[in-house]
């Protein structure tokens, strides 16, 4: 399953895997994602799965199970350490972002999210 | 595998009719250099400029530093696999313009950091301010697309890196330092005493702009592995890395790095050196655990007493660096860490985005967050109106001066997690 508010992502994964599409920030999916593994799915890529920071950009797509099963210590502590590592980012400055830089930053997502869709 | 490298110590560096290299001056001729860059038609013009220490001159947005280098004597030629054909390399002779470097710049995507100030505040934070540089500034084609661009920048780094190079192919070196690795069995007959140590050397391998290449392989197609300190020095690894400008690791580093440097330089006295694990850095958990898994498992297997781990990146690396921390304690071997610090502006919050009770020893290449004050230059090198995205719109702000207040995760290099930099904290 795959929990994003990448459109891009929406768009080209939409009939080929679960995909959730969360109309909200980075920080809304990983919330999402939060959730999803209380619940007992576990996370299959990392929450940060990518150099470009909370700062930098808005998208950000992330592979969970489809099955729950118990609750996985490691996912929540990922995900937990995820979100307390986007808080330490300043976004102010994202708002500065045109439609090109918007573009550049789906593709960046889109691509490491295929970096580990190749081998799922 | 033993390797002599000669250096040829370069202070200064100008444009000339004839390239060559004279009393330590390396003389560019900047039209064969543009003619070079051009041979790739993915580009519709190209800039040479150049950056030397102390000039009022910011170059920015840096996707890699190259150092030139040849090889004099021994198979193969440097960046087996990418430029040259795929020979093992790592033995023979290599000379090396020491104090020269390639930098390309380019606006792959619409938001990189990555700067380099040759005077000034910032010019202490990056090792390449102290460089003699040749700036490629290299515009492609309206439709080409991100990855085209980013290997098209990459491969004319290279070609200008060997061309460079080339010059120094008879020239006797200023100094010479021969580095050497015997076979396991060897190493333990000659130093039977002293602690076994190796190397585990991360390389991020994420996708577009996140990559790293062995030998022409794509870092994260492949199992971790084992590969001599030598072969590295003759470009073996090249970075395609593009993003978290403060800490990665440029060519330029993985041709220099400190780490190897540093164990050759204690090999025979305090430590017996025993080789490098390059692993791989992966978005999917699945490869962090299996890459990780291989480094525990090739360091048991080499028998050593102890290994040095370095990170590349920010985020999910963390995590890989802990992974590999974890399971090698677990085989009963100390590991020591290098990294960097994204601690918050005031240095309190959590460094890393993944910690564990094993990780007792860790280096630190310095806090990323941390804010600095970058004063305005005469010139500025790259990719002009980038620089408001960079500074204005993401990690500081561009007043109307020029000066920058940012962090210091937009200077290339700054907080380097082989430690090839000044910063650290205790």
């Amino acid at each position: 399953m795959i929990i994003t508010n990448n459109d891009w992502v929406l768009d080209k994964y939409k009939d080929s895997f679960n995909v959730i599409y969360i109309d909200g920030s980075f920080k809304d999916v990983l919330i999402a994602v939060r959730d999803k593994l209380h619940l007992g799915h576990e996370l299959l890529t990392h929450p940060l799965g990518s150099s470009v920071k909370p700062s930098e950009t808005p998208y950000k797509s992330i592979i969970i199970t489809d099955n729950k099963k118990n609750l996985s210590i490691n996912s929540i502590y990922m995900i937990e350490n995820a979100i307390i590592t986007y808080d330490k980012f300043s976004k102010d400055k994202l708002k500065f972002i045109t439609d090109k830089i918007r573009d550049d930053l789906k593709l960046i997502d889109l691509t490491v999210l295929e970096s580990a869709l190749n081998i799922l | 595998m033993k390797l002599e490298l000669g250096y040829i110590f370069i202070k200064d560096i100008q444009f000339s009719d004839v390239s060559k290299v004279e009393n330590g001056t390396l003389y560019v001729n900047k039209e064969e250099v543009k003619a070079l860059i051009l041979e790739d038609q993915n580009f519709k013009s190209a800039d040479v400029e150049l950056a030397k220490p102390g000039e009022s001159v910011r170059i920015m947005p840096v996707k890699d530093v190259i150092e030139p280098r040849v090889k004099v004597e021994g198979p193969g030629g440097i960046f087996p696999g990418m430029v040259n054909k795929v020979d093992t390399v790592g033995s023979g002779k290599t000379n090396v313009l020491k104090g020269a470097a390639v930098v390309t710049t380019g606006k792959i995507v619409g938001f990189q950091e990555g700067i380099i100030d040759m005077t000034g505040n910032g010019a202490q934070y990056s090792p390449f301010s102290m460089l003699n540089n040749l700036v490629l500034v290299c515009e492609p084609i309206d439709s080409l697309k991100q990855h085209e661009h980013e290997k098209a920048l990459r491969f004319a780094g290279y070609k200008v890196a060997l061309y460079l190079g080339e010059l120094a192919k008879n020239l006797t070196p200023d100094e010479v330092e021969v580095f050497e690795t015997p076979t396991l069995i060897e190493g333990l007959k000659k130093y039977p005493d002293l602690p076994r140590v190796a190397y585990v050397l991360m390389l991020q391998s994420q996708g577009l702009m996140h990559d790293t290449y062995v030998y022409g392989i794509d870092a994260k197609q492949s199992l971790t592995t084992m590969i001599y300190p030598t072969e590295i020095m003759d470009g073996a690894i090249v970075s395609g890395n593009c993003v978290s400008a403060c800490d990665k690791n440029t060519t330029y580093h993985h041709l220099n790095n400190p780490v190897i440097h540093d164990l050759f330089a204690e090999h025979g006295k305090t430590l017996n050196f025993v080789g490098i694990i390059i692993t791989n850095e992966n978005v999917y958990l699945a490869d962090k655990e299996r890459s990780s898994n291989w480094s525990a498992k090739l360091a048991e297997y080499l028998g050593v007493d102890g290994v040095i781990v370095s990170e590349e990146g920010f985020g999910n690396p963390d995590t890989d660096l802990i992974m590999n921390c974890k399971k090698i304690e677990s085989k009963g071997i100390k590991t020591v860490l290098i990294t960097d610090e994204y601690a918050g502006r005031d240095g309190t919050s959590q460094s890393l985005a993944d910690a564990d009770v094993k990780a007792d020893a860790v280096v630190s290449g310095g806090n990323a967050n941390e804010v600095i004050q970058l004063p305005p230059m005469e010139k500025i090198i790259g990719h002009v109106e980038v620089a408001d995205v960079i500074a204005g719109g993401f990690d500081g702000s561009l007043h109307k001066d020029g000066s920058i207040t940012a962090e210091l995760q937009v200077i290339t290099g700054a907080t380097n997690e082989m430690g090839f930099n000044k910063l650290s904290a205790r």
